[in-house]
């Protein structure tokens, strides 16, 4: 290493003592951590013990709830440079794009199936119709609901299935071309055979983007996880071994003891 | 197992079907009162007098004697009122639901709650001191006309625009914030692509109230311009008819039968008048709906 500051290679996200409180009370306390590129990489820890708020400190998506503090240093490695998330001169908006999000229930927004995809691109890319339409049939084939909603892109989206919604969420955040996806618990509210989609989903996208995804489900992470981390109470966060999450009942057993 | 219903419970019940049978039933009696009175008064001639229709209509030609210039006035002074109020009502609620934080969303908003609380009249003698301030300073020959009443009618019904917008972009989930801003998009964005849209039903239901106010408002007009026979509004500054103030006057002066019955009619033809504004202000908002949701207007 050149200097002190250089990330490694392979890593995307890099967090220097990262501090989140909401209201005086503190969520994550001193983390360091460093995710590298592809993934998926798993986030598992007890409820309340800070995953979302750590997958919203890498987009800053915290700053939209009452009270909250960060302080600390999250780097990401997106268009090939490293951005400063924190620094003053950083473009929330292009950061928010960069890393995109799926949210834990189905957020499609109260408009029709083309629309949910077309209004972020027209507002924040002020992309023409047509490559709007060109970006949204990609982004729809990308996560295979076109053939479920290409006669009936102008009902409203919210007539779609939970995880038609899910896969459309998905969708949306890809057609703003992210390199980074932040997923908090994506197939938590859905029932098995579209959680499994939602699944089989990431194991295609994981050669294409940086997959982060904060998860309940062992199952879910011992099938597709590259990487495991385990978040204990905001305040240190381990990697499993490769060969204790690869084995279901080593992954149990370690969970069962922190959690 | 179910139990047979308490005694509260059952007259609570009764007590709700009665007041929601109470409305309907109010609004058709009224309804029928003015139709049973009014109907019989009209006619072409209510309208225009003996100048030919088409020629008030189309060749401004005066008309005496008929209600149609105080429609022209009515209507003038509502789009008027509408054009003054609406944009800042709307902007200054989401203002107070967005951006206003702390102590000045308190102040704003007990200011508001003030201006809402304000009797018409008060209103009224307001723009009537007001003329009488710009006389004695700046312009000597400023006087009371249509633009000063919309003027005064804004204020009148700005704290209806400003609480209902307020009330619709506080009441939307916050979902709908995190998820624009997970999309990238900047605060002014979310308020403007995405909350103002969600929030069009909520505000809309202001905008009816306030053009129904605006239309009917009696006080503030009677000081501030509105004359028994002006004809047509022919400029911002001049005196102009309105309809509410021709009902008033025939009602409060009315010599015969027939007169009176004029009254109910030009009464009815304000109500169909507010409806056909209604009627627009609804299809704009379906119109507005559609093009946010679908991207299409049509």
């Amino acid at each position: 290493m050149e200097n002190g500051n250089k990330p490694l290679n392979s890593s995307v996200i890099r967090i220097e003592d990262l501090c989140v409180s909401f209201g005086g009370v503190p969520v994550i306390r001193h983390l360091d951590l460093e995710i590298g590129r592809g993934g998926p990489t798993f986030l598992l820890g007890r409820s309340g013990s800070g995953k979302t708020t750590l997958l919203r400190a890498i987009n800053r998506l915290n700053e939209c709830f009452p009270g909250s503090e960060t302080r600390g240093r999250v780097a990401l490695h997106v268009g090939g440079a490293w951005i400063e998330a924190y620094a003053p001169g950083t473009s929330l908006e292009r950061l928010r794009r960069q890393a995109g999000m799926v949210f834990q229930s189905p957020n499609v927004l109260p408009l029709s199936i083309a629309r949910n995809l077309v209004l972020p691109l027209k507002t924040t890319l002020s992309l023409p119709d047509d490559e709007c339409e060109l970006r949204m049939e990609a982004a729809l084939r990308e996560v295979h609901l076109w053939d479920e909603v290409e006669d009936r892109l102008a009902v409203p989206a919210s007539t779609l299935s939970g995880g038609q919604q899910q896969r459309l969420c998905l969708a949306r955040a890809l057609a703003l071309r992210p390199e980074i996806l932040l997923l908090d618990e994506p197939t938590a509210s859905l029932d098995f055979k579209a959680a499994r989609q939602i699944e089989d989903l990431l194991a295609e996208l994981k050669s294409r983007y940086t997959l982060v995804v904060v998860s309940h489900s062992l199952s879910q992470a011992h099938r597709l996880a590259e990487r495991v981390l385990v978040l204990r109470d905001g305040g240190s966060i381990e990697a499993l071994p490769e060969n204790v999450f690869r084995d279901r009942d080593a992954l149990l057993a370690v969970m069962d003891e922190i959690v | 197992m179910t139990r047979p219903p308490r005694l509260e419970e059952k007259v609570v019940r009764g007590f709700s079907w009665a007041a929601a049978l109470a409305v309907p039933a109010i609004v058709g009696i009224l309804l029928g009162f003015l139709l049973w009175r009014g109907v019989p008064g009209l006619s072409l001639s209510l309208f225009f007098g003996d100048t030919p229709p088409l020629d008030a209509m189309l060749r401004s030609a005066p008309v005496f004697d008929g209600l149609w210039p105080a429609c022209q006035g009515t209507l003038s002074l509502v789009i008027l009122a509408m054009g003054l109020a609406v944009p800042l009502g709307i902007a200054s609620g989401i203002y107070l639901a967005e951006y206003a934080t702390g102590r000045l969303r308190r102040v704003l908003s007990f200011c508001v709650d003030l201006l809402a609380g304000i009797p018409s009249i008060l209103m009224g003698l307001f723009g009537f001191a007001l003329i009488l301030l710009l006389r004695k300073t700046v312009a000597p020959v400023a006087n009371t006309g249509l633009l000063l009443s919309a003027l005064c009618l804004a204020l009148l019904v700005l704290p209806y625009l400003i609480s209902t917008t307020r009330l619709a972009v506080q009441g939307l989930p916050h979902a709908l914030r995190l998820t624009g801003a997970s999309l990238g998009f900047s605060h002014g964005q979310v308020v403007a692509r995405i909350l103002l849209p969600a929030a069009m039903h909520g505000i809309f239901c202001g905008v009816i109230l306030a053009i129904g106010r605006a239309a009917e408002d009696t006080a503030v007009i009677l000081l501030t311009g509105v004359v028994a026979n002006a004809g047509a509004p022919s400029s911002l500054t001049g005196k102009y008819e309105a309809l509410p103030f021709h009902i008033y006057y025939l009602a409060a002066e009315y010599q015969t039968p027939a007169q009176l019955t004029q009254a109910f009619a030009a009464a009815l033809v304000l109500l169909g008048l507010t409806g056909l504004m209604f009627a627009m202000a609804r299809c704009l908002h379906a119109r507005l709906d559609k093009k946010w949701k679908t991207g299409t207007s049509h």
